[in-house]
């Protein structure tokens, strides 16, 4: 948040296909919480109320697949783009998990101790991003297989025996819970209260971001960009 | 000859008809004399409260009756022309049996002691009046009894003095499958007072020698429910029930008395959303559970399960208790021919689950999430548990450094740009 200059300069941060996919991604997860965790949590009033408001216990689960539907479309739909397109596969190397980011998360909580001289100096994607982006990835990929055998049950009855498919069930419902914990903990700081982007990050709609950010943030991303004449 | 044999055949006839009556006065002599007075319409008699007594005997009416070809003076044996007040008519005199019976009985024993509330003959049976119980127009009829018997028992005067049980359990009975069946129907295999309770020697439940005892109950019902009843008398709670274990349920304890209803109306105990509370109300027992070692936890189990939120949110399809255990007769798993018997469960596990079969039928079916009765599902939970609070004291820890660092960053800049 560069005070010194009010005409900051903006840069793009994702692209139009990466905001539909975000928000596809959020609107879906939110209808899958709320239909998962009402089911989950069952016997309390919220739930009770939840599933009275989607509709019983039974339309609750059309709601659920058919959102569910739609999650999993979009998360082989991004795997073949990062993998193939030519844009994705530019993400993907920004994105890739490498032995930099352990190190740099550790030198960002020995900085933050007080006991480092420098903070690590982030790319387009820092340790954090790369956390969430494969913490939710594993997470949606594991829910999707897990929720894929409880919906066609009959089927998966001829190959599972009942006690796996209670280790399913359960493992589908703690994964759901998981997931939301990061994104409530991690994804609403990171995006939402961090001092630099409070009240919100506003990429995911505009789809960019000011350079002064960039500069201050993910410096190396910076760099690179001005090395490009982008910025 | 023809004619004289048809005279004979006549006289034979009424001679006949003649001894058959009851020994006394000519009654049709009689009948005259007393209908003088009482053939007039306008008779009657001032009551001591105020208000009338009708006198008036309809000769037609009276014909009709079980006793029409009696004379009045059969019953009452002291009347002259004129006369007074007469004394109170013994029906016992006739009906030894029945008057037997009544003696024993609540009604008879609270009469014997000089209540004048309970039910005497005249109050079931009527009085000149009578026919006999096979009789549509009879009081005793068996679509006409009911009515009967809540003239009483309907009355919140004389339930509140002798603590009988309310109008509601008689309203109950009228809205029940029988009282329906009763009403809607005039079906006469229904059941209706009598049926349950007995006729001259009622009794109240809660005597051993009652009709409606707990333990004649289902020999009650097996009157008309004799299928079921062989059911039950297999299963392991009527085979309790017969050991003497009064704990085993009888067929009251799940279906209710007066108040019972189809199975599919969502107020009956053993409909379909209703079956895991009725069950529970004494499987969840600790005393029971203990004392005939059965499983524990089953309600509970049973409603964290896929088929008891189902079921809760109105699922109505979705297995209850009775949909794999079976019901009336129901065996404990360890009887090779009960459905939940290990051997079984893939066979009644796929009447809804076509492809459950006996790779399915391995692992509990009701989860007890503890780490003897099912580990795997007891491991994951706790895992997940102390992952995801471990992530979320992690997450907070970290805000706070990366707060104190983003802090001090600004500090270093501050100070670089003012250098």
């Amino acid at each position: 948040m560069s005070a010194e200059s009010p005409k900051s300069a903006q840069v793009v941060r994702m692209s139009l296909m990466y905001r539909v996919q975000h928000l596809l991604l959020m609107v879906t997860l939110l209808v899958l919480a709320l239909t998962g965790f009402t089911l989950m949590y069952h016997e309390n009033w919220l739930g009770r109320t939840l599933i009275r408001l989607e509709g019983g216990v039974l339309f609750r689960g059309f709601i659920h697949r058919a959102a569910a539907v739609l999650l999993m479309a979009q998360l082989v739909y991004h795997a073949f783009y990062m993998l193939f397109s030519r844009e994705g596969k530019r993400e993907m190397r920004d994105v890739l998990l490498r032995r930099q980011d352990f190190d740099d998360f550790l030198q960002a909580i020995r900085y933050n101790l007080g006991l480092a001289g420098e903070y690590p100096r982030f790319g387009k994607y820092g340790y954090k991003e790369k956390f969430q982006y494969w913490g939710a990835t594993s997470g949606v990929f594991l829910i999707s297989v897990t929720g894929v055998i409880l919906w066609v049950e009959t089927f998966s009855m001829k190959f599972l025996p009942k006690f796996v498919l209670d280790l399913t069930l359960i493992i589908h419902g703690y994964q759901g819970l998981l997931l939301f914990v990061i994104l409530l903990f991690w994804h609403v700081y990171n995006e939402h209260l961090h001092p630099s982007v409070f009240p919100m990050n506003m990429a995911w709609l505009t789809g960019k971001v000011e350079v002064e950010w960039l500069r201050q943030e993910h410096p190396l991303e910076y760099e690179k960009l001005k090395q490009e004449g982008i910025i | 000859m023809k004619r004289m044999r048809m005279l004979a055949l006549a006289v034979l006839a009424a001679a006949v008809l003649l001894a058959a009556a009851p020994a006394g006065p000519a009654p049709t002599a009689a009948f005259k004399e007393c209908l003088e007075c009482h053939g007039d319409k306008s008779i009657e008699k001032a009551l001591p409260g105020g208000g009338t007594l009708s006198l008036y005997v309809d000769e037609k009416a009276y014909r009709g009756t079980v006793h029409g070809k009696g004379a009045c003076t059969t019953c009452h044996s002291d009347a002259k022309a004129p006369h007074g007040k007469l004394a109170k008519v013994s029906c016992g005199t006739c009906h030894p049996d029945a008057e037997k019976s009544y003696a024993g009985s609540t009604h008879g024993k609270g009469y014997a002691k000089g209540n004048r509330d309970v039910a005497s003959c005249a109050s079931c049976h009527g009085k000149h009046e009578i026919r006999k119980a096979q009789d549509p127009a009879s009081r005793t009829f068996h679509l006409n009894i009911a009515a009967v018997c809540l003239a009483c028992h309907k009355d919140r005067a004389i339930e509140d003095k002798y603590g009988l049980p309310g109008q509601k359990v008689m309203e109950a009975y009228e809205k029940s499958v029988h009282g329906m069946a009763l009403k809607k129907s005039g079906l006469m295999g229904t059941a209706v007072c009598p049926d349950c309770h007995g006729n001259h020697a009622i009794l109240p439940g809660d005597q051993p020698r009652s009709a409606t005892h707990r333990q004649n109950i289902p020999t009650l019902c097996g009157k008309c429910h004799s299928g079921i009843l062989e059911q039950y008398e297999a299963s392991v709670h009527g085979k309790g029930m017969r050991a003497g274990i009064a704990e085993s349920p009888v067929c009251t304890d799940c279906h209710g008395e007066h108040t019972i209803t189809k199975i599919s109306d969502p107020a009956s105990p053993v409909f379909a959303k209703n079956i895991p509370k009725t069950c529970s109300a004494c499987h969840e027992k600790e005393g029971i559970s203990s004392r005939y070692a059965l499983p524990k936890k089953r309600f509970a189990t049973y409603m964290e399960s896929f088929h008891g939120i189902a079921l809760e949110y109105g699922m109505t399809k979705a297995a209850n208790c009775a949909s794999c255990h079976g019901f009336h007769g129901i065996l404990p798993s360890s009887d090779p021919a009960s459905p939940v018997n290990k051997a079984n469960l893939p066979r009644t596990c796929g009447k809804c689950h076509p492809n459950a079969g006996p790779n399915f039928a391995k692992g509990a079916v009701h989860v007890e999430v503890t780490a003897q009765k099912a580990m795997g599902v007891f491991a994951v939970r706790v895992f997940y548990t102390i992952f995801i609070s471990a992530l979320v004291i992690l997450f907070v820890l970290h805000v706070g450094l990366d707060l104190i660092g983003r802090w001090r960053r600004r500090e270093r800049a501050e100070e670089a740009r003012k250098e």
